[in-house]
């Protein structure tokens, strides 16, 4: 493929090493190009002005510290002063962001929360702060819009609360944690008994069912045997005290009802879930890992992300 | 006259170089085929079908591990196994070690392969392989060295060639990364698992010493000895200047050796370490482009190839994204720069940069021009090369845009506060804005896996023509010694 080519290398006028090998390869002595030999220099002046604005050459025990330093004012407002390093550095970023934010910070915690929810001021900064404490936080279960998941976590933006949607109730929440519990009825009940409760149950949110097996269910619910009421409530409508769901809205944490396309299907969701009961709804608490004013404004953004009450 | 014919092929030992070649193909294929896999695994998350061999976790590895070190390993003891021979005038030395560096060095690939898949990482990237594979690949590289070395001290020629200056410091400086690096201490003889000498910021930056010299000596020096041979040769023309190869050599290999903790600035290793990173990178630019210009000017008065050589084509298409990613990286390598960067798909577009558009079109173009030298034939279809030389071009293309926008993209996001100095963007709104790049990266590589195909089949042809052309030709000797 290349045999032929000594001519042409007489003809680029460039000297050859004299060299060569497998025939054909040769090498020519052209000077190094004097812009490559610049440039290298230069890149060599850059790298010594580096190492002179930024830490660089260990020397004994130290290194050199270079020039270049970081002045912030620390948690007690007292100006502090670095030599150039990146633990500095991320000091000086929180404290500046800490610093601009503490006016807000500050009205949040002297507010109450309906002050909090009325100023116009401040209830944007809420939606911006507590957006960034809430992804962080708790989107990874209620998802990042605080719509939850069936069958997994509460949908925040619905007006039905399991502990309370006050305030009040919201704040204890995320301080404390909450856990969901529910005993499991498939030793307690037989198959039929369970399937009769299903359909009671699904009746109680306007789903046609059998209405005899309804009518079944509803004596067992009342029941000292299966004994439902004493949690939901005579009216199936939950108890927010203990944290027991209201049966009679149309909303579904656990059992899958909306996600089913028939009612065997709703059926059978709600009826898994009389038989193994629940062990599983657990929200941690937030205490001691988020301070007082970031759950208060966590508490006052969940408030309106959906019908807080 | 058929004995000259026969001596003429027996001068070199290219049986273990066929061997390494076709397994480079293999390898290739494989790894290439991995890569678009975990790539649409992140595109479209149902592909790990819920089963940890196939997760993203296991198979990257496998991706990596074959393609680095079975597609470009493979390429190199190919390659290095002909140039050595070939500019030294003589034959290896000691060709069953050479053998032994085949079979040993295919079988690390296999088990690490196997190893990643079933769980086993030392989790040190690019060499998650555990220990018992670790001292085979030292076994097997100790192995090259002696052929390679011995094949050198044999030479019938006085000088050594600039492209074995480069194979030697490749071998040497991968058999000092991998010792050091590897240190660690199994949990007993008869289990996988071992535990690395080093710890906290020393063990991250025995890891990046390792990591970037891997790159700079394995995937940049050793393809840069190939270079040295393949685009003269194929051009025809000589090297453009000896002098610029000795003094870029020189300052290459004593850069690249400092630039390591580069991969760790705004971590927990010290600043002076991160700065000297940081500044060594950048006076590694221009010697690393000593290469690329020895390389373009080699092909100046040749450029008319261009035109018609897909070979020529693949060659100076390399070296355009070996200089583009060797300016990127001392930009990638500057504290504040890096600061946008790092943790971003930016990386994963640089390194492909240089593995697709450096390190595999140099592969390309040097087996396209070897391979039918091998098999005493010319390539069954230039229109097929070609076609993979497109695919190839508009894969890498693809590729590294999808990453420059979702990189550039992801450091923006992570970054940006509002007006009340609250972060903007959750992580995962970050994640949902990659999305379509994901999937144009995964469509990228599809594209290179498609011309890989068209490569596997040509050259599969090329060597079907080249055997059936010796065997008439043996039934024939009359006519195949006066051809």
């Amino acid at each position: 493929m290349a045999e032929n080519n000594h001519s042409q290398t007489q003809s680029t006028g460039a000297q050859t090493t004299g060299h060569v090998w497998d025939g054909d390869l040769q090498e020519l002595n052209n000077p190094l190009p004097a812009w490559w030999t610049y440039a290298f220099y230069a890149s060599m002046v850059f790298a010594v002005v580096y190492w002179v604005v930024y830490p660089s050459w260990p020397v004994g025990k130290g290194f050199l510290t270079g020039m270049s330093t970081v002045s912030y004012a620390n948690a007690e407002g007292k100006q502090e002063s670095w030599h150039w390093n990146t633990r500095a550095k991320l000091l000086k970023e929180t404290q500046d962001a800490v610093i601009a934010q503490k006016p807000y910070y500050d009205k949040v915690a002297s507010y109450t929360y309906e002050q909090i929810a009325n100023s116009p001021e401040l209830s944007s900064f809420v939606i911006s702060a507590g957006k960034a404490v809430f992804s962080e936080n708790c989107a990874a279960c209620h998802q990042a819009g605080g719509q939850g998941k069936v069958g997994f976590f509460p949908n925040l933006t619905d007006d039905d609360w399991l502990h309370g949607g006050s305030f009040e109730k919201i704040n204890e929440t995320l301080h404390k944690g909450r856990r969901g519990y529910m005993p499991a009825f498939a030793e307690a009940l037989d198959q039929t008994q369970i399937d009769n409760l299903a359909h009671y149950v699904l009746s109680l949110s306007d789903n046609k069912v059998d209405p005899a097996k309804a009518l079944k269910g509803k004596e067992l619910f009342h029941s000292q045997t299966a004994a439902c009421f004493y949690c939901h409530g005579d009216d199936a409508k939950g108890r927010q005290v203990i944290g027991s769901a209201n049966l009679t809205d149309k909303v579904w944490l656990w059992a899958d009802v909306p996600g089913s396309n028939d009612s065997a299907a709703k059926l059978t969701a709600i009826k898994q879930v009389i038989s193994a009961g629940l062990n599983k709804g657990v929200m941690p608490a937030w205490e001691g890992r988020l301070n007082t004013e970031q759950i208060k404004l966590l508490t006052v953004y969940v408030h309106e992300l959906g019908g807080g009450k | 006259m058929s004995a000259t014919k026969v001596a003429a092929v027996e001068q070199y030992d290219y049986d273990i170089i066929k061997k390494f070649s076709v397994m480079a193909i293999v390898w290739a294929v494989v790894g290439m085929f991995a890569g678009v896999y975990i790539a649409s695994e992140l595109a479209w998350p149902f592909l790990n079908f819920d089963s940890p061999y196939l997760s993203f976790g296991r198979f990257r590895p496998v991706h990596t591990g074959a393609v680095i070190f079975g597609f470009g390993g493979s390429a190199l003891f190919a390659t290095s196994y002909y140039i050595v021979q070939r500019t030294c005038q003589t034959r290896l030395f000691a060709p069953g070690l050479a053998t032994f560096t085949f079979w040993g060095w295919q079988a690390v690939i296999v088990l690490a392969a196997l190893s990643y898949v079933t769980g086993f990482s030392q989790g040190r990237e690019y060499a998650e392989m555990e220990w018992p594979i670790d001292l085979l690949i030292l076994v097997v590289w100790v192995a090259y060295g002696a052929v390679f070395i011995g094949t050198l001290m044999q030479r019938k020629q006085p000088h050594i060639y600039v492209a074995n200056w480069f194979y030697l410091s490749f071998i040497l400086v991968t058999a000092l990364l991998h010792t050091f690096n590897n240190i660690a201490i199994p949990v007993n003889l008869f289990s996988m698992k071992s535990y690395s000498l080093f710890s906290g910021a020393q063990d991250a930056m025995t890891q990046w010493w390792y990591g970037h010299n891997a790159v700079g000596f394995f995937l940049t020096a050793a393809f840069l000895g190939m270079m040295y041979y393949f685009v003269p040769k194929h051009a025809g023309r000589p090297v453009y200047s000896y002098r610029l190869s000795i003094v870029h050599f020189w300052a290459l290999s004593f850069m690249y050796m400092w630039v390591g903790t580069h991969h760790l600035h705004w971590t927990a290793l010290p600043d002076w370490a991160s700065t000297l990173g940081a500044t060594f990178s950048i006076m590694l630019l221009l010697p690393s482009w000593g290469g690329m210009i020895n390389g373009i000017m080699t092909l100046s008065g040749a450029w008319d190839k261009l035109r018609t050589d897909p070979i020529m084509r693949f060659m100076i298409v390399a070296l355009s994204f070996y200089g583009m990613s060797t300016f990127e990286g001392p930009l990638m390598s500057l504290k504040d720069v890096n600061a946008l960067s790092h943790y971003t798909d930016w990386t994963v577009g640089h390194v492909h940069s240089g593995a697709l558009g450096w390190v595999a079109m140099i592969s390309f173009g040097s087996l396209y021009h070897m391979i039918p030298k091998l098999w005493n034939t010319q390539m069954y279809s230039v229109r097929l090369i070609n076609a993979h030389f497109w695919l190839a071009t508009i894969g890498t293309l693809l590729y590294i845009t999808a990453m420059w926008i979702s990189g550039i993209s992801q450091g923006l996001m992570w970054r940006a506060f509002d007006d009340f100095g609250n972060l903007q963007y959750s992580f995962v709104e970050s994640v949902a804005a990659m999305h379509p790049f994901y999937a144009m990266r995964a469509i990228g590589g599809m594209f290179f896996l498609t011309g890989m195909l068209l490569m596997a089949y040509n050259v599969f042809a090329t060597i079907r023509q080249g055997v059936r052309a010796a065997e008439s030709s043996q039934s024939r000797p009359a006519v195949a010694a006066t051809a």
